[in-house]
């Protein structure tokens, strides 16, 4: 089955400056994809060539199997977008923004959109230059909605949403996937991000480094380990410590470190010691992201 | 059968997508939009420019039937007159035809037209860009071909309703008027076909601007600069006699191509000078078209 979004090889350079290389991304339809990483690394530059602002350097990117510079016009028809910094037309009401982007789509959107309206509490009549940032955003994303897009692309669409509103719009977005719509979410809010989505990629300095379902992406990090040792037992010889247990902090009453491998062997090993207590952990994706931000990829292949 | 699969069975196959639509089409979505954005500004230009030739038309051919009465007209006052209005010799030319022909070639009505012009055609992409409503507006499905026809089709309906308060102008002005001190509004028309393609190239060449460069300041400057420029060339020798020898640089003027007074005068279409006008709008108008469907847009 051809990705809803296909990214092979990208490249996009700004003259001397980095801007993404080498990404590769295939998103299943019907799928909440998260798009990870912090100001600068690339997600804004990845969503600008799918939306056909940017030229790819190298490489190529296809949405619904469109080519996103060539086909663009054809593929914004099955598009939702929602920019990182939305900025509107002051002159427009949501009423007006809604009658204006039905006769440029060509679609009624009014119905779907005061629909959207209710759910998101946006009164429509407003006019953009009054509205507030939060009020600007709820906007937006009616109007990237309203004509039903098979794919979504949203740039840190919860900015400036309340959290009872990024709540809203979360169950929005779930709903929206159970349709068949495909949801390509980019945030540096980790919380939602796994709240949210299934899947996700990190980008860092214009890399992948990792793009993979958020529980395997977990299990590829290991267990965060800490085990304290009674005061008055000689703790065992970290040299004797299982293979996978890899120790950042080793005292006579205390080790911590990262734990990969099969649990029953780390269990085997801490039942023939006497021990004090043990914490043995999944780390949060706050914790996951931390690692594969602090660890420089030449060291270890951008694995953490 | 999983609750999936039977959402996946009544879903059934993904609808097709719509076909590519043809590329020489307007978005009429677009040009409502655009019509919005510069309605105030070309109904506040329109009536100031129909006030401002209205005044002229009242006023022109009574002063030029005043110095022809008197034949006195000073040979620097002649020479620049000429200049204006395009030609080496204005003998014979009545009052009125002397008098519209200065009006409809005032720097006043030249620096309005221009103004209309350059602030509607810098909009796009450079006003967008600043504002940062053009991510929005490029992720609409509109090529940017047809954003790009759009604008302009929406520009040209702004410029008649600009040039229809000129000729209006003009007309209750000649009102006020002598009989004898009225143009002839036929010719008049002629004039304002060629006055058009003067707006429209200086509103090309803000156009150009404003799609190679996304600061709108930049636009607007480089379409100030190079039309002082082009109308400082038609000027130039009648300030001083060594600089006579840029007369032969008058072909790089817009005004070189603008004579009122033979077309009012005679009523004859000046098809070179139409031709040359139209020809430099349509070559720009080509160029910002395939610049902008070309460049890479960004905000940040």
């Amino acid at each position: 089955m051809t990705p809803a979004i296909e990214i092979r090889q990208l490249t996009r350079v700004y003259g001397s400056r980095r801007g993404i290389q080498d990404v590769n991304l295939a998103i299943p339809a019907g799928s909440l994809y998260g798009f990870l990483g912090p100001n600068g690394a690339g997600k804004t530059t990845t969503i600008r060539v799918l939306l056909g602002f940017l030229r790819a350097t190298a490489g190529s990117a296809r949405v619904l199997g469109l080519d996103c510079w060539r086909e663009s016009e054809r593929l914004k028809a099955e598009v939702g977008a929602i920019p990182g910094d939305l900025r509107l037309w002051g002159w427009l009401t949501g009423d007006s923004a809604l009658r204006l982007f039905s006769r440029i789509r060509r679609r009624d959107l009014v119905r779907r959109g005061e629909w959207l309206a209710e759910v998101l509490e946006l009164d429509l009549s407003v006019p953009v230059h009054k509205m507030s940032r939060g009020m600007r955003q709820k906007l937006g994303l009616i109007l990237s909605m309203a004509h039903r897009p098979r794919v979504l692309i949203l740039d840190e669409p919860t900015t400036a949403l309340d959290p009872l509103m990024q709540d809203h719009l979360r169950r929005l977005l779930r709903d929206e996937a159970r349709a068949g719509t495909t949801v390509f979410f980019s945030s540096h809010t980790l919380a939602e991000v796994e709240d949210l989505c299934e899947r996700v990629a990190i980008v860092r300095q214009g890399r992948i480094i990792a793009d993979d379902t958020l529980a395997t992406l977990k299990a590829q990090a290991g267990h965060d380990v800490e085990v304290l040792w009674p005061a008055d037992v000689e703790p065992p010889d970290p040299a004797r410590a299982p293979a996978g247990l890899k120790l950042s902090f080793a005292t006579r009453e205390k080790w911590t470190g990262k734990f990969s491998g099969a649990l029953s062997e780390l269990m085997s090993f801490l039942a023939a010691h006497p021990i004090a207590d043990v914490r043995v952990a999944r780390p949060d994706l706050e914790t996951l992201f931390m690692q594969y931000y602090r660890d420089e990829p030449e060291q270890n292949g951008g694995r953490p | 059968m999983s609750e999936a699969n039977n959402t996946a069975a009544s879903a059934g196959a993904p609808p097709e997508l719509p076909p590519a639509p043809l590329p020489f089409l307007l978005n009429l979505g677009l040009v409502q939009r655009a019509l919005r954005e510069i309605f105030w500004v070309t109904v506040t230009l329109s009536l100031l420019l129909g006030s401002v030739s209205g005044l002229l038309a009242w006023a022109m051919p009574r002063i030029q039937d005043r110095m022809l009465r008197r034949n006195r007209v000073p040979g620097f006052v002649r020479e620049l007159r000429n200049s204006l209005l395009g030609i080496d010799n204005s003998m014979g030319a009545s009052p009125a035809d002397l008098g519209i022909a200065i009006a409809w070639s005032h720097p006043i009505i030249i620096a309005l037209i221009a103004a209309h012009s350059i602030i509607v055609c810098t909009r796009i992409l450079a006003a967008e860009v600043e504002r940062g409503t053009v991510d929005v507006l490029l992720a609409l499905p509109v090529s940017r071909l047809r954003l790009f026809l759009s604008e302009t089709f929406a520009w040209f309906m702004s410029a008649v309703l600009l040039f229809a308060g000129m000729y209006a102008g003009t007309f209750v002005g000649s009102r006020f008027v002598a009989e004898n001190l009225r143009p002839d509004f036929v010719n008049l028309l002629v004039v304002l076909a060629n006055l058009v393609l003067v707006y429209t190239c200086i509103g090309m060449i803000a156009m150009v601007g404003a799609v190679v460069w996304d600061r709108r300041v930049r636009a607007v400057l480089a379409a100030i600069i190079i039309t002082v420029l082009s109308v400082l060339v038609n000027f130039l020798h009648t300030l001083d006699d060594s600089l006579e020898f840029t007369k032969q640089f008058r072909f790089l003027s817009i005004l070189d191509y603008y004579r009122p007074i033979d077309a009012l005068m005679s009523g004859n279409w000046p098809w070179r000078n139409l031709s040359v006008l139209a020809g430099v709008t349509l070559g720009l108008w080509i160029i910002a078209a395939a610049w902008l469907s070309r460049r890479d847009v960004t905000t940040t």
